[in-house]
């Protein structure tokens, strides 16, 4: 069941926090709302559940008008950055409750309970109180209750930012897991890019209110629309610049003193200023030479080694400093105060409109 | 701002319900005592400046207040810190202290003292017979131990709480800085904890001021602000209730002002209060262990003697107003349960009824107002704690004044008498609701929603399970401190329903106390029976709201 968002207004004592958004979500997708703190991504979230009236506006289900449902008859299931489990229930009366609340009772349901539970791994504790669980168990249970009512949406906010780092990754993989499973509309809440890459089918990345920009995460990494997305999403370095010659094959040529720089180009029209972005694991760095005159010139200012990597700060001749991340053999092996030279594939790096 | 889809749940209505509800049986009573005081052609204010009895009776209020507020400070602070910061023998009967406040009505502490160090005495006869002769225990004498030994707890427990909150790693850092340890104490602990000392001096301060049960049997001839109330009620009858009003509204305002005063206090304090270690008690040995351990001990035996006297009085026999100590007698305990039982029975209807409705009352109205916010929730809020100005007295008349005749009269019924208890306690069942409510997470709730359970059934079935022990410890106090109400039912009640608590107070003063006693061990068995039971039997922390 896919979801349709139409011009929606939201407004807490009469500040709009969501101002005109528009989204379609395929039947079946795993949407992920990125962005950071307070740019509304909650709100959006609970207005799709029903907890927030939209002030204007509208929202399909399919093609069912749901804007003026109450939430207890969208037939949604929701997880919480909390887990929000009654605590005064067991785990197997957890996943229950929602079967319960749609008339069902007896072996019939306890099966469906039980088949739930042993779907997440947590067969052996229905019994038990959510208190004597650990915090992952607890989210796989509150996952169950979600998934037991086969709802038409699964709706999460930050589900795994209560976790620590190596849970966060195995719970993603049960999300994952469950929502290609069941083939189930689901829309993501997080402000952590590296989920949102790795579990998405489509990402909105999020900006005061607005979808500043829709995609998969291949496009929304590689070809970032705006420098808000480019930052967001991934690590970016940004140089303003001025286009120096508009190429007829998509390429902009950049010089940046005496060195010129190949970039893909995106801007419209006759403008030629923009933002010249490059992601820090694109460069390459190689020691100067006096005949290259592709790349940046810089001079190491700073090195952090990482094991895997290495990252250096450069100082450009008009003491820029831009982020270089080393991978590779001997990454390391450029000492402070070295002269280089950055380089870049004109296909990764691009020029957008400031 | 109300929505379209307000008007569709049912929160809105259930405000508006519970909001026709206390205005009708707080605001309306509360505007009638107000007003009443200038109404028709006599205006009670200049009849009060030219009555020197009355002015008279507001003066000795203050300075009781004062007197009282200060003893219980001297009393209750040095036994918390040393509880608090040592351990020595004896210390585990100071545990008790909470319990003894909360279970001996006044009426009984008023009662047991007189029985001790009245004119007929036991220790009065005792010191007579070895040649000394004590002050007479009417007045002043009477009134500040007794209130002393019934209120310094609240400041014993206020301060209890404060000390064992406050970070002993401050006092530690001061020490490294090099004061000596005493008076990195006086310098770094006493300004953290003092807006509790304070806060709690002012509630005892308030309790002295509205104090009705006490004061009537001890004052005497003293004219007290809150005797001179209840006579001015007594005494106007059916006429018009002008002078009764100007007393309660003097008290009312009294009480108010105490009351901002102590909300700012405690207000400031929040930010001082240091989140952190507590120190561990050290134990404390040889003759300074001694002598603490015996002070404190004897004030708490002090605070027993109470319920030691009554246990005796009950099986002991007299005639008329002598009692014969020394022989004993069933016939006590006979006429309270057979002769004359109606006060028992009254009294657990009356309690039973009130802690049932105050609680629901309480549960429902308090989510609203932390839970399901519109634009009539905060003046619930604000008129559910209008009790917390009224002493009893003020509130019996309010009652009275409202329902003795007119659209709604319910003089002389069960209702009335069920209504003071149930107002009269109605604050601190919403308080305790409230902090539980505040501690369930709104996401618990959109859970249950979203898994398909309209709201109304999610209050049943989540909200309401979690907030059940809460409800059950509050449900206890409300019970306790219903059972042992005297200055609000005494006002309404009317023949035939009186409560065990009235019907001591009434023994006392026909000096019938030998039937006192017996009602009254009858009266404190009511109370400690469900608490031993809760915290045995269910497992409840009945304080843990406190
Ligand atoms: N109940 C509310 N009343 C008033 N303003 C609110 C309310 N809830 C949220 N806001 C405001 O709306 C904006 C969006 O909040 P929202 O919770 O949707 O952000 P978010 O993207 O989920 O942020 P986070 O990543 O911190 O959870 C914020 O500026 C917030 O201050
Ligand atoms: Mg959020």
């Amino acid at each position: 069941m896919g979801i349709d968002i139409k011009n929606l207004y939201v407004n807490y004592g009469g500040m709009d926090v969501i101002a005109d958004l528009s989204l379609t979500i395929p039947e079946g997708c795993f949407f992920t709302l990125l962005g950071p703190s307070g740019c509304g991504k909650t709100t959006l979230l609970r207005t799709i559940a029903g907890f927030v009236q939209a002030a204007k506006g509208n929202i399909y289900f399919q093609s069912q008008d749901v804007t003026r449902l109450p939430p207890h008859r969208r037939n949604i299931g929701m997880v919480f950055q909390d887990y929000a489990l009654f605590p005064d229930k067991t785990v197997a009366e957890n996943v229950a409750y929602g079967l319960r609340a749609r008339g069902e009772s007896g072996e019939a349901m306890m099966k469906k309970v039980r088949h739930e539970l042993e779907h997440v791994g947590l067969g052996h504790v229905m019994d038990r109180h959510p208190a004597a669980l650990s915090g992952g168990q607890r989210q796989r249970v509150a996952l169950a209750r979600a998934m037991v009512i086969k709802p038409q949406v699964l709706l999460m906010d930050e589900p795994l930012s209560n976790l620590d780092a190596k849970l966060r990754i195995q719970i993603r993989e049960t999300i994952s897991d469950l929502q290609r499973e069941a083939n189930i509309t689901t829309v993501f809440v997080t402000h952590d890019q590296e989920e949102a890459l790795s579990m998405s089918d489509r990402i909105g990345v999020m900006n005061k209110g607005k979808v500043e920009q829709l995609g998969t995460p291949k496009e929304i990494y590689a070809t970032p629309r705006t420098a808000y997305v480019a930052d967001f999403v991934g690590a970016a370095n940004r140089i303003n610049v001025t286009v120096a010659e508009a190429n007829a094959d998509g390429t902009a040529r950049i010089m940046l003193g005496d060195a010129a720089i190949l970039a893909r180009n995106t801007l419209t029209g006759t403008s030629r200023d923009g933002i010249l972005i490059m992601r820090p694991e694109d460069l390459r760095l190689k020691p100067r030479t006096s005949a290259e005159m592709q790349g940046l010139m810089g001079r190491v200012v700073k090195r952090q080694y990482l094991g895997g990597k290495t990252s250096y700060k450069l100082a450009l001749p008009d003491e820029t400093l831009i982020n270089v991340d080393s991978h590779g053999d001997d990454h390391d092996g450029f000492e402070i105060g070295t002269d280089v030279i950055a380089t870049i594939d004109p296909s990764k790096a691009m020029v957008i409109a400031s | 701002m109300i929505r379209a889809s307000d008007l569709r749940a049912p929160w809105l209505w259930l405000s508006l319900a519970a909001l026709v509800a206390l205005l009708v049986f707080i605001v309306y009573p509360v505007a009638n005592i107000l007003t009443a005081s200038v109404s028709g052609d006599q205006n009670g204010w200049s009849r009060l400046l030219a009555d020197p009895r009355g002015l008279t009776a507001i003066l000795n209020a203050l300075i009781l207040a004062s007197v009282v507020t200060c003893t219980c400070v001297l009393i209750g602070v040095p036994l918390a810190y040393v509880t608090a910061r040592y351990r020595f023998f004896g210390k585990s009967i100071i545990a008790l202290l909470p319990l003894i406040t909360l279970v001996i009505p006044e009426v009984i502490s008023a009662q047991t003292w007189l029985m001790a160090l009245g004119n007929n005495g036991l220790i009065t006869r005792f010191l007579r017979d070895i040649g000394i002769q004590l002050p007479t225990f009417y007045g002043w004498f009477g009134l500040v131990t007794v209130m002393t030994f019934v209120y310094y707890t609240y400041v014993y427990i206020g301060t209890v709480a404060a000390i064992s909150g406050f970070d002993s790693t401050l006092e530690e850092a001061a020490q490294s800085l090099g004061t000596s340890p005493a008076r990195s104490r006086m310098k770094v602990m006493l300004p953290v904890i003092l807006p509790s000392i304070l806060a709690s001096a002012l509630l005892v301060f308030t309790m002295v001021v509205g104090n009705f049960a006490i004061s009537m049997i001890l004052a005497n001839r003293l004219p007290l602000l809150s005797v001179v109330t209840y006579q001015a009620a007594v005494s106007e009858g059916g006429a018009a209730p002008v002078m009764q009003s100007t007393f309660a509204t003097v008290s009312v305002v009294m009480v108010m002002l105490i009351l901002f005063l102590n909300r700012w206090i405690v207000s400031r304090g929040r930010f001082e209060i240091a989140q952190g270690r507590g120190a561990r008690p050290v134990p404390i040995t040889g003759w300074r262990g001694a002598v603490i351990g015996l002070a404190a001990s004897f004030i708490v035996i002090v605070s027993l003697v109470p319920l030691a006297v009554i246990a005796v009085g009950a099986f002991t026999v007299s005639r008329g107003p002598v009692m014969q100590w020394g022989n004993w007698t069933l016939a006590n305990m006979e006429r309270v349960f057979i002769n004359a039982p109606q006060p028992l029975v009254n009294s657990l209807i009356y309690a039973g009824a009130a802690t049932l409705i105050g609680i629901c009352f309480s549960a429902l109205v308090s989510y609203l107002i932390i839970k399901k916010r519109n634009a009539v929730t905060p003046w619930l809020d604000y008129i559910s704690s209008i009790p917390l100005a009224l002493s009893g007295t003020v509130l019996g008349i309010g009652l009275v004044v409202s329902f003795n005749s007119g659209w709604l009269p319910l003089t002389g019924t069960a209702t009335i008498m069920v209504l003071a208890l149930l107002v009269r306690r109605l604050p601190f069942g919403m308080r305790s609701a409230q902090a539980t409510l505040h501690n369930i997470p709104n996401s618990i709730e959109e859970a249950s929603i979203s898994l398909g359970s309209p709201p109304l059934r999610t209050f049943f079935k989540v909200v309401l399970p979690m907030m059940g022990p809460a409800i059950a410890s509050a449900a206890i106090l409300t019970w306790t401190t219903s059972v042992s109400e005297l200055s609000a039912s005494i006002l309404v009640y009317s023949g035939g329903r009186e409560t065990l608590t009235i019907q001591v107070f009434r023994l006392i003063g026909s000096n019938l106390m030998a039937y006192a006693s017996a009602y009254g061990l009858v009266l404190i068995a009511v109370i400690i029976i469900p608490i031993i039971v809760a915290t045995k039997v269910f497992k409840i922390d009945v304080f843990a709201s406190k």
